[in-house]
C-alpha cells in the first residue's frame, strides 16, 4: 500500500454556462480587437536611460525627439493622446510642420516663422511667448536645453 | 554473548566485541529524504516573505517622504558605497516577492503533490535540493547585486546580473526536471494541479534562461537598449502570467479539495480552464509590448487576451467554490479555505484590474503612475500570495511532522495580509489615477507630490500591515517545528503502515 490519495471529482461534464460564458468572452475580446486593428504605438520609456540630443551636436535628431516626447513630464501623449492625434480639447500636434495647430499661436508663428514651435515648447519667461494664453501647456524649459526642444521639434514636423 | 547464527561465519566474533553496537547511521551531507525539498522551499519561502515586506515597507516609506541613503561596506582593502534610492529599493522588493517568497512557494507545492498525487517518489530528491539551494543563493546574490551593478535598460524582473539568472535557471531546470520525471508516466490520467504545474516549471526555468541569455548577449555583443527593455519586459509579464498565476491555480486546485475532505466539483471544468489558461495568457504577454516597433495590432492582440484571461480565472473560482459546497464553515475559519477564499477573490479583482488595465486609453491616463504597483500589490500580496500562504497551511504540520493548526498566528496572517494588500492596493491604484488626473491638467511635479502623499501614507500603513502578516507566517513555522507534538506521518509514495493519514 502507498500513500497515495489521489484527488477525486464529482463529475467531467462541462456545464453549459460555462460555454456560454467562454463565449461570452471571446466575443468582448474579438470585438476588441477589430476595433483596435489599426494604430501605433508611443514609444517604450526604457528604463535608466534619459534621451538626450548627443553632445555637442547642433543638428536636431526626430529619434531622440521622439524618446524626449515620451519622456518629457507631463509626458505630451498624456494631453494630446498616445498618437498625438489630440485628445478633447488639446490640439492635434500633427500637421506642425505646416504651421501652427492652435490659433493662439498665429501671432507667434507670423513674428518667429522658424522657431515659433520651439519658442512655444520652451515658455521661457520673459521670451516672446509672454502674455499668450497656454491653456494648461507646461513650459518645458527647465526639463529641456535648446538642442532636445529643437529635436522634440523636428520629430513633430515628421508627422503628417 | 551470542553471535547471531546469520553472520558469516569466517568472521571471528571476538573482533566484534568492542564494536559490537549497531553502527551509526550516516547523515548525508545533501538531504534525500522524502519531503526534505519540499521543507526546504516551503521554510525559505516563509523567510523571503518576512524579508519582502520588511523591503515592501522601506519601498513605502520612500514613497511616502522623499529621501535617500547610503551605507558603506568595508572589507580590507575594499570599500563599497551603497546608495539606496526609490528605484533600487522597488526592484528589490519586487524580487524579493516574486522571485524569494512566490517563487519558493510555488516549488514547495509542486515538490509537496508530485509524489501525493502521483504515488511516485520525487525523482532525485538530492538533486531538487541542490536546486533549491541554486535558486535562493541566485536571487540572495541578485537581490544583493542590484546595488553594484548598473540596472541598465532591464525591467524590474530581469534586472539581476546574467550569471545571476543563470543560476536561477539551473535550479529552476532542476526542479522542473524532477517534477517531469516524477509525473510523467502518469501525466496522461494526472489530476489538474499537475498539468498547471508542468506549465508553470517549464516556464519559469525557461524564462529566467531567457534572461540569462539576454544579459549574457548584452554584455557580449551589446544588444540595442530597445531590444533589453521590451525583451525584459515580455519576459516579466510571462513570469506573472505563465508562472505565478498556473502555480497559484494548481496550489488552490490542490488545497481546497484535501481540506474540505470533498471530491473537486468538475474535473471537465478544471481542465478547461487549463486549456483557456494555455491559449490567453501567451498571447496576453504582448499586452506589455507597446513601442512603434511592434504592430498596434499584435498589442491589441495582447489587450485582447488579457481580457479573455478572464475566463479560466472566473470558472476555477466557481469550480471551486461549488466543491466546498456543504464546508461554507471552513470559509470563515483561519485554515487553508479561508486562504484560498481570499486569494480567489483577489484573483477574479486583480483580473478584472489587469483587463482594465491593458486598455489604450487607460495605459495612456495612468501609465508610469503608482496605479501599475497598485494593480500590482493585488496579484502579487493578494492572489498569489494568499495561494502561497493557503497551501502552507495545509502544509506545515506534513512536511515537519508535527501536529499542528491553525491558531492565533493564522488569523494574524489572514486578516493582516488580507487589510495590508487591499490598502495598499487601493491607495497606490488612487495614487496612479489622482496622478493621471493632475497630469492631464498640466500640473507641476510639486502639485502632483502634494496630491499624492495621503494615498501614499495609507499604501505604508497597509504595506506595513502585510509586513506584520510576514512576520506571523515565519513565526507560525518556527513555533510548529519547535513547539508542535511529533506524529508519525507515512511519507508520500511509500508503505503506510503507521500513516497517521491527511495528505
Amino acid at each position: 500500500m502507498t500513500v497515495h490519495t489521489p484527488i477525486e471529482s464529482r463529475g467531467s461534464r462541462i456545464p453549459p454556462w460555462a460555454l456560454l460564458l467562454a463565449l461570452v468572452v471571446a466575443v468582448t475580446a474579438g470585438v476588441y480587437l477589430v476595433a483596435n486593428l489599426a494604430g501605433e504605438n508611443p514609444p517604450l520609456a526604457i528604463p535608466g536611460t534619459t534621451p538626450s540630443a548627443p553632445a555637442g551636436s547642433a543638428e536636431p535628431d526626430p529619434e531622440v525627439g521622439q524618446a524626449l516626447i515620451n519622456s518629457a513630464t507631463p509626458a505630451c501623449t498624456a494631453c494630446h493622446g498616445a498618437d498625438l492625434t489630440g485628445s478633447g480639447s488639446f490640439p492635434s500636434l500633427h500637421g506642425v510642420a505646416n504651421g501652427p495647430v492652435s490659433e493662439n499661436l498665429q501671432d507667434l508663428a507670423a513674428e518667429n516663422p522658424d522657431n515659433w514651435a520651439e519658442l512655444w515648447i520652451a515658455g521661457e519667461p520673459g521670451g516672446p511667448t509672454d502674455g499668450i494664453e497656454r491653456f494648461g501647456m507646461p513650459a518645458f524649459a527647465d526639463q529641456f536645453d535648446a538642442n532636445q526642444i529643437a529635436s522634440m521639434v523636428a520629430y513633430l514636423k515628421t508627422l503628417p | 554473548m551470542t553471535v547471531n547464527p546469520g553472520l558469516n561465519t569466517r568472521v571471528n566474533p571476538k573482533k566484534l566485541r568492542p564494536y559490537d553496537e549497531p553502527p551509526k547511521r550516516r547523515r548525508s551531507l545533501i538531504p534525500g529524504a522524502p519531503d526534505s525539498a519540499a521543507t526546504g522551499f516551503l521554510v525559505a519561502a516563509l523567510l523571503w516573505l518576512a524579508l519582502a515586506t520588511g523591503i515592501g515597507l522601506l519601498a513605502a516609506l520612500m514613497r511616502f517622504v522623499d529621501f535617500e541613503f547610503s551605507i558603506f561596506i568595508s572589507v580590507p582593502f575594499l570599500r563599497f558605497d551603497v546608495d539606496f534610492n526609490r528605484s533600487l529599493v522597488d526592484a528589490a522588493f519586487a524580487n524579493a516577492l516574486v522571485f524569494g517568497w512566490l517563487s519558493n512557494a510555488g516549488f514547495a507545492a509542486a515538490t509537496f503533490m508530485a509524489p501525493r498525487l502521483t504515488g511516485r517518489k520525487l525523482f532525485a530528491e538530492p538533486l531538487v535540493v541542490l536546486g533549491f539551494l541554486a535558486w535562493n543563493s541566485a536571487t540572495l546574490g541578485g537581490i544583493a547585486l542590484l546595488y553594484v551593478f548598473d540596472q541598465g535598460p532591464s525591467s524590474v524582473l530581469g534586472s539581476f546580473p546574467w550569471f545571476v539568472e543563470g543560476g536561477m535557471a539551473a535550479g529552476a531546470l532542476i526542479v522542473a526536471g524532477s517534477f517531469l520525471a516524477t509525473v510523467a508516466p502518469v501525466l496522461r490520467s494526472a489530476y489538474v494541479s499537475i498539468w498547471f504545474a508542468v506549465i508553470a516549471l517549464l516556464s519559469v526555468a525557461g524564462f529566467t534562461g531567457l534572461n540569462a541569455l539576454i544579459g549574457l548577449l548584452d554584455y557580449v555583443i551589446g544588444l540595442p537598449d530597445l531590444a533589453v527593455a521590451l525583451g525584459t519586459l515580455l519576459i516579466d509579464r510571462a513570469t506573472y502570467l505563465l508562472w505565478l498565476l498556473p502555480m497559484a491555480l494548481a496550489s488552490l486546485y490542490y488545497v481546497i479539495p484535501r481540506a474540505t475532505g470533498q471530491p473537486l466539483e468538475s474535473n471537465g471544468l478544471a481542465l478547461l480552464a487549463f486549456v483557456a489558461l494555455l491559449v490567453t495568457a501567451p498571447v496576453a504577454v504582448l499586452s506589455v509590448a507597446v513601442d512603434p516597433a511592434i504592430p498596434f495590432l499584435v498589442t491589441s492582440a495582447g489587450s485582447a487576451a488579457t481580457m479573455a484571461l478572464l475566463f479560466p480565472i472566473a470558472i476555477t473560482v466557481v469550480n471551486l467554490v461549488l466543491s466546498t459546497r456543504g464546508r461554507w464553515t471552513l470559509l470563515f475559519g483561519t485554515g487553508p479555505v479561508a486562504f484560498a477564499a481570499v486569494s480567489m477573490a483577489f484573483l477574479l479583482a486583480a483580473g478584472m484590474l489587469d483587463a482594465i488595465g491593458t486598455l489604450g486609453s487607460v495605459r495612456d491616463f495612468v501609465g508610469g503612475t503608482d496605479w501599475v504597483q497598485g494593480s500590482q500589490a493585488w496579484s502579487l500580496l493578494g492572489a498569489f500570495t494568499f495561494a502561497g500562504l493557503a497551501f502552507s497551511e495545509h502544509a506545515i504540520s506534513r512536511v515537519l511532522h508535527r501536529d499542528w493548526g491553525a491558531n492565533v498566528l493564522s488569523a494574524a496572517q489572514l486578516w493582516s495580509l488580507f487589510a495590508g494588500s487591499t490598502l495598499a492596493g487601493v491607495a497606490l491604484m488612487g495614487a496612479g489615477m489622482a496622478e493621471g488626473a493632475f497630469r492631464a491638467r498640466a500640473a507641476d511635479a510639486e502639485t502632483i507630490a502634494a496630491g499624492v502623499l495621503g494615498y501614499h501614507l495609507v499604501a505604508f500603513v497597509g504595506i506595513g500591515l502585510a509586513a506584520i502578516g510576514g512576520l506571523a507566517a515565519l513565526a507560525n513555522i518556527f513555533l510548529a517545528y519547535t513547539s508542535g507534538r511529533p506524529v508519525q506521518r507515512a511519507a508520500p509514495a511509500q508503505p503506510a503502515a503507521a500513516s497517521a493519514g491527511g495528505h
